[in-house]
């Protein structure tokens, strides 16, 4: 009896101590989490959120912050966010469907008073100019934020689609051009 | 074996797919007879001739013409664009009408960049563009085929030079494409039989370059004359012609690799990588011509076909020709008002515009009037489509997996090792776009891959924003500490030490001057902007100077304290004086532009105006009706000497254009001096108002 109490003494020792020794040998670094999260977000810079930037909402979500938030990442984002939190997917706020083709913002020239408020506001430093000189966009790298458009002043800022050319065109979707004819059988019984 | 199986396919017609060493394939009907009734066409000229600057796979040429200029044949019109890319050259002689955006023969239709030619028939040749007399090495000959501009003319477009070897002996055999398996399409054929010589020749050159043992050719067996030809012109020579079975896609790369090898290259894999090279003849022919005759690739053969011409041909055409040109040349046999076809009817594409030219990789031109559509029906999951494929891909599990958008999905199945032969969409018996699905897969899923980059990109510029500005705001906070310090300093300790720090001191002082100076020489385009830049540019000198001295004195902190205090001391009388001399030289606007005050002199004056203002403005207040008679009296003498100044303009009421107009031409001092005054009691007088309407 005490034999047997002894053994299994023993061996419940000498197994927690190879287990403990494995865990702190053979430990796995699980990734960070709001590094995962802020590689699925668009990197927009939008700040649509409520957060000043894609990764301080990263880490507002890895924090328990809705992750509906990003509209222009869409359900997609979101189900992505859901899937990396394992968490229940929530609904988008509104039913705006994210805009397909990039965005770029574009700067009318001739209204352009050089007031350097859009320099400020871009994200991603995408505008240049100095102050009552005229300021430009760089078309690719721009982001599409728009977080330029209200500030300002003359309204000189207009969001225009990146044009397409033989270089960034896809062929069409063909269910589009030849949708599948699905016949209508008649119903043996009627 | 081979007739055993010939005969048994009359029983089983899939047995043909035993004859040949790939999988897969289809046997459409070929209909190449109809272009090859008649001889080739003679060359034309057409009326013009548009190029457009990307006429192959990669970076767009960049134009060195200009609009206007003459040109003459071969001349070279663009340079291609680092990276991947080839140049482009003139067809013939001419002038450029126009570098604009046209319509170009890609299934997008999209308009891009061309160069127009108005040819003036005179077909004058330039200079060669090629400097290489004759290619001895692959670099050599790269360099050489890069010159020619010329790049895979079966239909890739991938600019050659490209798929050559680095090194010498890396590539063991050289393998011509003369299959040309598309129905239709017989410019290879033609040329095979026409140009034979040149065919082989060219090969020899590139065999002999790169260090290749063997060379084989592929032709289809059903070109016989092209094979005898060749045959004739590759005797004694060391080349291989091969009679290869007649089967689509039989002319694609890999296939016809297999085929000729039993080598198959693995997915991933260039054909350098196991020691092959393949080039279609046209390429070889272009090459010849190019290392013989120093000859850039300008015209290309191209069939022109289809059930919709009675005459249809085959014609040596310069690149440029616009489709419809030559298309009427064939004889429609009724208007061509439906869309043209650039390639065969398996790969080629419907263009929108019948006016789209020629380019390098134009064989062939297929007007075939419209068939009704076969609407799409369900997948009746037959497995025919698996059958076919010629890359032993699984075409139906691509098409669900493509039909619901799950990208990933059909990415696994290995959709880009798919050739789009159209084999798959050939045998589908319910009519389904299958290679269209694959196609607009490959586009999404390299959309998705642009977008992934460019998220990437933009979330290290957001970084960078945001240590740009954290970075700016602490240089901001060392800059205000600076000052607070040297203001504390200067408070605890009123006077100036002497001589501790010269330099420190001299140069702020030297800088206000030189400021002071160029306000008062300039002073009629300060701004506000300037103001502040140059308040700035003072304050980043003092904190310079603060930090300099901190620098210096490492020592004794003693010494340092004081070297700062007196910096700051220097820049506050830096920044006084530069503000004095800012209000002088608003205020000394009449003395004229070109004329230099001292900064001294300047603040006298504008103490002594102000004075005089501070006189005018307790005149006013203790005046009966104050607010309202003293301006308007100012402006009836202001009035009465305007007229005589500015020739009848009314005057302002405001100081800087009383200024303004006494900086025109006197026509007497004393007038003058009398209306400086009248200027400055309104002045004064505006002031006054404003002051009291404050107050008030």
């Amino acid at each position: 009896m005490i034999s047997a109490v002894v053994i299994f003494i023993a061996l419940a020792a000498l197994f927690g101590l190879l287990l403990g020794y494995a865990a702190v040998r053979f430990r796995v670094e699980a990734p960070p989490v709001v590094e995962e999260i802020d590689k699925v977000l668009p990197q927009i810079q939008c700040g649509q959120c409520g957060y000043p930037g894609c990764k301080p909402y990263a880490e507002a979500v890895a924090h328990g912050e809705a992750i509906n938030k990003c509209t222009p990442g869409g359900e997609a984002v979101m189900l992505k966010i859901a899937e990396i939190l394992g968490v229940e997917p929530q609904p988008m706020a509104e039913g705006e469907e994210a805009e397909k083709s990039r965005m770029v913002a574009f700067i009318h020239e001739q209204d352009c008073i050089g007031c350097m408020h859009c320099i400020k506001a871009c994200p991603v430093d995408a505008i240049v100019g100095t102050t009552k000189a005229v300021h430009t966009v760089i078309a690719q790298e721009c982001t599409g934020c728009e977080l330029c458009v209200p500030v300002c002043p003359t309204d000189c800022i207009e969001m225009q689609p990146l044009p397409e050319t033989p270089r960034n065109w896809i062929w069409p979707d063909p269910e589009k051009v030849i949708p599948t004819v699905i016949p209508k059988l008649e119903s043996p019984h009627p | 074996m081979r007739t055993v199986l010939r005969a048994f396919s009359r029983l089983y017609p899939m047995a043909k797919r035993w004859l040949k060493r790939f999988p897969g394939g289809v046997y459409p009907s070929y209909r190449k007879e109809l272009s090859l009734r008649h001889p080739c066409h003679d060359p034309i000229i057409p009326d013009e001739l548009v190029l457009p600057l990307q006429q192959h796979v990669g970076a767009p040429a960049v134009p060195l013409v200009t609009v206007g200029e003459r040109v003459r044949k071969f001349q070279r019109l663009a340079k291609p664009a680092p990276g991947l890319s080839a140049p482009v050259h003139a067809p013939t002689s001419g002038l450029i009408k126009a570098i604009e955006k046209r319509p170009l023969p890609h299934p997008s239709g999209l308009p891009d960049w061309c160069i127009v030619i108005e040819p003036d028939h005179e077909d004058e040749a330039g200079e060669m563009p090629i400097e290489i007399e004759t290619p001895t090495c692959p670099t050599s000959l790269k360099q050489m085929i890069l010159q020619a501009g010329i790049v895979g003319m079966g239909g890739a477009g991938f600019p050659s030079w490209r798929k050559l070897p680095q090194k010498k002996g890396q590539v063991h055999t050289l393998l011509l494409n003369g299959a040309e398996c598309e129905p239709y399409i017989t410019c290879d054929d033609m040329l095979m039989q026409t140009r034979a010589e040149e065919i082989i020749r060219g090969a020899c050159t590139i065999a002999a370059c790169i260090g290749a043992e063997k060379i084989i050719v592929g032709i289809e067996d059903n070109k016989p004359r092209a094979l005898a030809a060749m045959q004739q012109a590759a005797e004694g020579r060391g080349v291989e012609i091969q009679s290869v079975p007649t089967v689509y896609p039989m002319g694609g790369q890999k296939q016809l690799t297999e085929q000729l090898t039993g080598i198959e290259i693995p997915a991933g894999a260039h054909a350098v990588d196991v020691g092959l090279l393949m080039f279609n003849v046209a390429t070889v022919a272009a090459i010849h011509h190019a290392s013989e005759y120093h000859q850039p690739l300008i015209s290309r053969m191209v069939t022109v076909t289809g059930e919709g011409l009675n005459d249809p041909m085959n014609i040596e055409a310069l690149l440029g020709t616009p489709f419809a040109t030559l298309a009427a040349l064939a004889d429609p046999k009724t208007e061509l008002n439906y869309p043209l076809i650039m390639g065969g009817p398996m790969m080629g594409f419907e263009v929108p515009d019948p006016t789209v030219p020629v380019i390098k990789t134009t064989n062939c031109i297929l007007a075939n009037p419209p068939q009704p559509v076969e609407p799409a029906m369900p997948c009746i999951r037959c497995g025919e489509c698996m059958e076919a494929c010629p890359v032993n891909l699984l075409p139906q599990q691509m098409y669900w997996h493509a039909h619901a958008h799950e990208w990933d999905k059909v990415e696994k199945l290995n959709l880009f090792d798919c050739i789009e032969c159209g084999c798959c969409s050939f045998v589908c018996p319910s009519h389904i776009p299958l290679v269209q699905y694959y196609r607009h897969a490959k586009g999404e899923i390299r959309k998705l891959r642009e977008e992934q980059a460019f998220q990437e990109h933009a979330r290290r510029r957001h970084e960078a924003h945001l240590a740009r500005l954290e970075r700016e705001k602490q240089e901001k906070e060392a800059r205000l500490q600076a000052k607070k310090a040297a203001v504390k300093k200067q408070a605890a300790q009123q006077t100036p030490a002497s001589s501790a720090t010269p330099s420190a001191r001299q140069r702020a002082i030297e800088a206000a001057k030189k400021r002071a100076q160029q306000e008062a020489g300039g002073a009629s385009t300060s701004s506000a902007a300037d103001k502040r830049k140059a308040a700035m540019e003072a304050a980043r000198k003092r904190a310079a100077a603060a930090r300099g001295s901190q620098d210096k004195s490492t020592d004794t902190t003693a010494e340092a304290k004081a070297q700062r205090k007196q910096a700051a001391q220097a820049a506050a009388k830096a920044k006084a004086a530069a503000l004095k001399a800012q209000k002088t030289a608003q205020q000394s606007q009449q003395t004229g532009a070109t004329e230099q005050q001292s900064p001294r002199k300047a603040a006298m004056e504008a103490a002594k105006r102000r004075a005089q203002a501070l006189k005018a403005k307790k005149q006013a207040q203790t005046g009966e009706n104050s607010e309202k008679t003293a301006p308007n009296t100012d402006q009836e003498t202001a009035e009465k000497t305007g007229p005589q100044k500015n020739g009848g303009t009314p005057m302002a009421t405001t100081p800087e254009a009383a200024d303004s107009a006494q900086s025109s031409p006197p026509s007497a001092e004393a007038r003058r001096k009398a209306a400086m005054a009248a200027a400055r009691k309104r002045a004064a007088a505006l002031r006054a108002k404003k002051q009291q309407e404050s107050e008030s």
